[in-house]
């Protein structure tokens, strides 16, 4: 008696550890998450302090895009407006941005990382609207002098008073390190590695113009008086605008953050329902006794939720724990796979609140519902039969099924037909909770068509066949709990592969240049100036060096097409090359024109821009762009373009630079010629440029996505951890239920061998449904998202059997793992432990 | 009976053909120190082909404990437990499995029948068990009939009388034509016609088929349907007589406790 009534304490304990360890995981996650999202979303908080003089902010017109990865280009405010200003009395700079990036004491490109701006700025000494204050030594007060922001100093291992280099677009200078500077209190101006020069350093004296002119002293209604043509805003509008761009830029981990948060939510509540239902099933006997002597249903309500307040309140303090240590967790991770993300150290009430308003109540919640049906059965009912089935099974339930289910299919196929983002939308969702609701239906249907399969197994394979079945309406939670992860993974393992191929689009065949030169990734691209070419043109090998001028432009006109795909947004990409040396190093299939007729303001666009804006040979696109509105006349049309972030829909000739106002240095260079990448990179010599193989390069250019992945992968492992203890939880719960069986069946001569796979096998067959369901549910829903985001322009995602294998295959080692011990404990016990019960 | 009572020390009854079951100098304990429970105490016995075998005596004896060591359900503190002539205590999970399947047959006083399986299913489960056994199906309607199930055996056990279920429990433990049956209070649950409906069954099974049966009751009338009875008392076995009838079963227990 007393091994049996520990053993069922044992199983019980289990099952609130369970319980709460799910409670616990859901908190952490959302916890951690929202408290990642709310460091990211401070660090526009320098910018506020460092500029609360600036009054007035010029700049010039947006020329193109600033949406997606179509960088936001403007054009340049003439330095007469600074001049005006300041002879009226403001106070006026102008910063044009040049670029200049620190080299290591060793050499290497030393920004703070690959992602920040390396920018020189003046130094503005005692005017308001110097955004930095020196911590560290003195103000550079000649050319020779350089002082830098304290995140740059530490990246790159540099001391006051040593002696630095750093690129610019003229070449490698050097300067001594007088000081270092904090950016409005922070270590750095965000994304950005600032080094401070002497306002007569060349660097700012030949700019011909400023990204921005900051204005103290002023107001924007005097400053727009005084400069035509430009956009004038005030400081506070300009830096809200900085603000939102720099969330814009991060809005992806934002709501992929906040997706994650939900699902969190509602995978912990599946399993906490779950676990409720099938805890409170088991005890209908026990409830209904105490009603039978007199106890009200709000009594043993109280009780119960009680009980669902002490376990969500364990949970949630276990997870808030782990919660504050996973924001740490998730902020290695990002620096570990080099996306560097800026973040506060705040740590956000609101993030603490969220995630112990749903610790507990998603506890309570999902404990009330089991809880009032349980004690709906009708007291004697309840004592003649050992259990009650507590689920929503039924018709009325299945009806429902259908129901959704049907309406979701014809929303979809309304969403697929036109295109419509919102219609598909409601259809995915719709048939998500058709998936749910009927999960159990899913599992009932799984146990019949497996039967003959099973009862070939013998008794016991019968056995685990009819209990799937008969628990169908329990046990599905566990199923849909594992449908949710395995739906997120092959979801973003769709949307991996179709972007994969749209970032590096057919470069793996077309591309034949040898080598490709371009700059370590920042963002005013680094310099390919004149005298780097011609080092490369120079080095013994090399045939033909083909240069890229990659800028964007915006079309005019009321334009509806936006590329599909990365490359999507406000702007249209342009690469301006020679293109008869291009021909050499890139094979484009040409649909319409010949490559020939490029030059001056005749160009080539993909066929996708073609499509988009219905132009073809022959036909103008007109645009506007650093140097104003210009008129393109379309000569050819190729298949599809280079590769690149984006993919530039137009190529023109070198030409076109001084008609689209381009006058910096390349971007990048195909190289043709039988030359190692390392003679090359030695001949230039220059740490901010990078020259890779073929081979190396097409893998670089899905690189970031990579990466990107590596961190959604992480995050949904936890989701399906969370997903498998559900599974844990329910397995070891079902097997309680069953002792009574197992023991019977052991004492009728199975073995505990036999025992032990047949409840695998009714688990395996659960997760089966679920990791299938998923999938499905993945593939439809990548599927009719892409064709609705890309305007019907992306066919059907293309499914990798090898990777859906391997899906399958983890999700069900996954399961079985999780139902492994309880599985084994209960085929091992003792069958006395049970007979002796009675 | 007092000449027979003489026999509870006799040396270990050695192995005759028609010996199914014995115990030697079994004595099982429970738990340690002051605590310790002695259920069986140095208990030597043996049980004979074709023979139905009634255990008795008070409530916490040692019965169940001798009947569960018997059958290799449970394992003896010292002594030994011999199901033909192998000691149970040699054999593996596995091994036990499978004479559980084959070898012995088990009816419980609250029946345990599978709930997932249907009564054929339940009847069948120890012949199926076995991967290359075959259902004598001529045998499963003789039981069926004779045990008035026959209309009841594709019903879920949850859709039977109590009767009916121990009914089921007999079939199953009858299938494999087991070389003996351990039946724990088998009408324990059931009423004074329903018990002698299944008593009767018992015997028939004995006396027509020469089924070993070692039955575990409190209940004289039970026992007087027996050829063997035997007393336990604090583990250890105090007397034994044959073909008892109920008023020296009676007498017995009275004098005992
Ligand atoms: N698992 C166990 N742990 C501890 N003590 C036990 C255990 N099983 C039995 N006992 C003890 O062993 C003794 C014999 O128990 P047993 O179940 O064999 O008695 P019984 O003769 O079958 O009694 P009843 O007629 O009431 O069924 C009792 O004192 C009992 O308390
Ligand atoms: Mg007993």
């Amino acid at each position: 008696m007393i091994r049996r009534t520990l053993k069922l304490a044992w199983f019980k304990r289990n099952r609130y550890a369970l319980t709460v360890v799910a409670i616990a995981l859901s908190v952490a996650f959302i916890v951690s998450t929202l408290l990642l999202t709310t460091s990211i979303a401070d660090v526009g908080e320098p910018l506020r302090s460092a500029y609360d003089d600036v009054d007035v902010v010029v700049t010039g017109p947006e020329v193109a895009g600033g949406d997606g990865p179509v960088q936001a280009i403007s054009a340049p405010v003439p330095a007469a407006v600074v001049a005006d200003l300041t002879a009226a009395g403001r106070i006026a700079v102008g910063l044009a941005d040049p670029y200049a990036q620190v080299l290591t004491s060793d050499g290497q490109a030393g920004g703070q990382d690959q992602a920040a701006a390396n920018v020189a700025e003046p130094w503005l000494g005692d005017s308001p609207l110097n955004g930095f204050a020196i911590v560290e030594g003195a103000a550079p007060e000649v050319v020779g002098e350089a002082v830098m922001d304290v995140s740059t100093a530490d990246a790159a291992s540099l001391a006051v008073g040593s002696t630095i280099r750093f690129v610019t677009d003229s070449g490698v200078q050097e300067a001594r390190l007088v000081g270092l500077a904090t950016f409005g209190g922070s270590d750095n101006d965000p994304y950005t590695s600032t080094l401070l020069l002497a306002p007569e350093h060349p660097i700012f004296t030949t700019a011909e113009g400023f990204q921005r002119v900051l204005v103290a002293d002023a107001t924007v209604a005097d400053v727009a008086a005084m400069v035509s043509g430009m956009e004038v805003e005030s400081g506070a509008d300009w830096i809200q605008a900085e603000q939102d761009a720099l969330n814009d830029f991060l809005g992806f981990f934002s709501t992929f953050l906040t997706v994650f948060a939900v699902v969190a939510v509602v995978v912990g509540m599946v399993i906490v329902t779950n676990t409720f239902t099938v805890s409170l099933s088991q005890r209908t006997q026990e409830l209904a006794l105490l009603r039978l002597v007199g106890t009200t249903r709000r009594q043993l309500l109280s009780q119960v939720v009680l009980e669902a307040v002490l376990l969500g309140t364990i949970g949630t303090a276990i997870g808030l724990v782990l919660g504050l240590a996973g924001v740490s967790v998730l902020g290695w991770f990002l620096d570990v796979l080099g996306l560097v993300i800026e973040r506060s150290n705040t740590i956000s009430a609101t993030a603490l609140v969220v995630g112990v308003i749903v610790g507990l109540g998603v506890t309570v919640v999902a404990s009330v519902r089991p809880a009032w049906k349980s004690t709906e059965v009708a007291p004697i009912e309840a004592l003649r039969s050992s259990e009650a089935d507590l689920t929503d099974g039924g018709t009325r339930r299945r009806m429902l099924t259908v129901g959704v289910l049907a309406i979701g299919l014809a929303t979809l196929a309304w969403g697929i037909a036109q295109s419509d983002i919102l219609f598909t939308g409601v259809a995915i969702g719709a048939i998500f909770l058709a998936l749910y609701l009927g999960a159990d239906s899913l599992v009932r249907i799984a146990a019949r068509l497996t039967r003959p399969l099973l009862g070939r197994a013998g008794p016991t394979g019968t056995i685990a066949s009819r209990n799937l079945e008969k628990n169908a309406g329990r046990t599905a939670a566990a199923a849909s709990a594992l449908m949710i992860g395995i739906a997120l993974i092959g979801f973003f393992t769709l949307m991996a592969a179709t972007i994969g191929q749209f970032i590096a689009g057919d470069a793996g065949e077309a591309l034949e240049a040898d080598l490709v030169v371009q700059g370590i990734g920042s963002q005013p691209e680094p310099a390919l100036n004149d005298d780097v070419l011609e080092q490369v043109g120079s080095v013994d090998g090399v045939e033909i060096v083909v240069p890229l001028y990659q800028t964007s432009v915006s079309p005019v006109g009321d334009v509806e097409f936006e590329r599909a795909g990365p490359g999507g947004g406000g702007g249209l990409g342009v690469a301006l090359t020679d293109v008869d040396a291009l021909a050499q190093a890139y094979a484009f299939v040409l649909n319409a024109g010949s490559l020939d007729d490029i030059a001056g303001s005749s160009v080539a666009i993909d066929q996708a821009t073609a499509d988009g804006f219905g132009r073809s040979i022959g036909d103008t696109l007109a645009v506007t762009s650093l140097a104003g509105p210009a008129e393109l006349e379309v000569v050819a049309i190729i298949e599809t373009s280079l590769p690149g972030s984006p993919q530039p829909a137009i190529i023109g000739d070198l030409s076109l630079r001084t008609t689209l106002g381009y006058d910096d240095p390349a971007t990048a260079a195909y190289i043709v010629g039988s030359v190692l990448p390392g003679d090359v990179n030695e001949a230039i010599d220059l740490p901010t440029v990078e020259v890779v193989s073929r081979t190396d390069y097409i893998d670089g250019l899905s690189s970031n996505l990579d990466t990107i992945l590596a961190l959604v992968y992480a995050l949904l492992a936890v989701a399906v951890l969370v997903a498998l203890i559900g599974i844990a939880n329910t397995v070891s719960l079902a097997i309680s239920e069953r002792v009574g069986e197992i023991a019977a069946t052991r004492a009728a001569g199975a073995s505990s061998r036999q025992i032990f796979w047949s409840l695998l096998a009714e688990f395996g067959l659960l997760a089966i449904v679920g990791i299938v369901s998923g999938l499905v549910f993945a593939w439809i829903a990548a599927a009719s998202l892409f064709n609705a985001l890309s305007g019907g322009q992306i066919g059907t995602p293309e499914v990798d059997v090898l990777t859906a294998l391997l899906i399958v295959a983890a999700g069900l080692s996954g399961a079985l793992i999780a139902s492994w011990f309880p599985a084994r404990s209960a085929a091992t016990t003792d069958i006395l432990d049970v007979l002796r019960a009675d | 009976m007092s000449d027979q009572t003489d026999q509870r020390n006799a040396p270990p009854a050695t192995s005759s053909e028609r010996t199914v079951a014995r115990l030697v100098n079994a004595t099982k304990r429970f738990g340690t120190g002051d605590a310790a429970v002695t259920a069986l105490n140095d208990a030597t016995i043996e049980f004979r082909k074709g023979e139905f075998t009634a255990v008795m005596g008070p409530s916490g004896s040692g019965k169940s404990t001798l009947m569960y060591c018997q059958s290799g359900l449970d394992r003896l503190t010292s002594g030994h437990a011999y199901i033909g002539d192998v000691d149970v205590s040699t054999l593996s999970d596995q091994e036990l499995s499978v004479m559980r399947r084959s070898t012995l047959g088990f009816i419980f006083q609250s029946f345990h029948l599978v709930p997932a399986l249907t009564s054929r299913e339940n009847i069948t489960l120890p012949v199926d068990l076995n991967a290359n056994a075959e259902v004598d199906e001529a045998f499963l309607n003789e039981l069926a009939v004779v045990l008035g199930i026959e209309h009841r055996l594709e019903n879920l056990p949850s859709q039977l009388s109590g009767g009916q279920r121990q009914r089921v429990a007999v079939a199953r433990a009858m299938i494999p034509r087991p070389d003996v049956i351990f039946a724990d209070e088998p009408t324990g649950a059931l009423d004074s016609k329903t018990s002698g409906e299944l008593l009767a069954y018992l015997r028939t099974a004995v006396d027509d088929l020469g089924q070993t049966i070692v039955m575990v009751t409190h209940d004289a009338v039970a026992a007087s349907h027996c050829d063997r009875v035997v007393y336990v008392q604090d583990g250890v076995l105090v007397d034994e007589g044959r073909n008892p009838t109920v008023d020296d079963v009676l007498g017995k227990i009275r004098e005992l406790s």
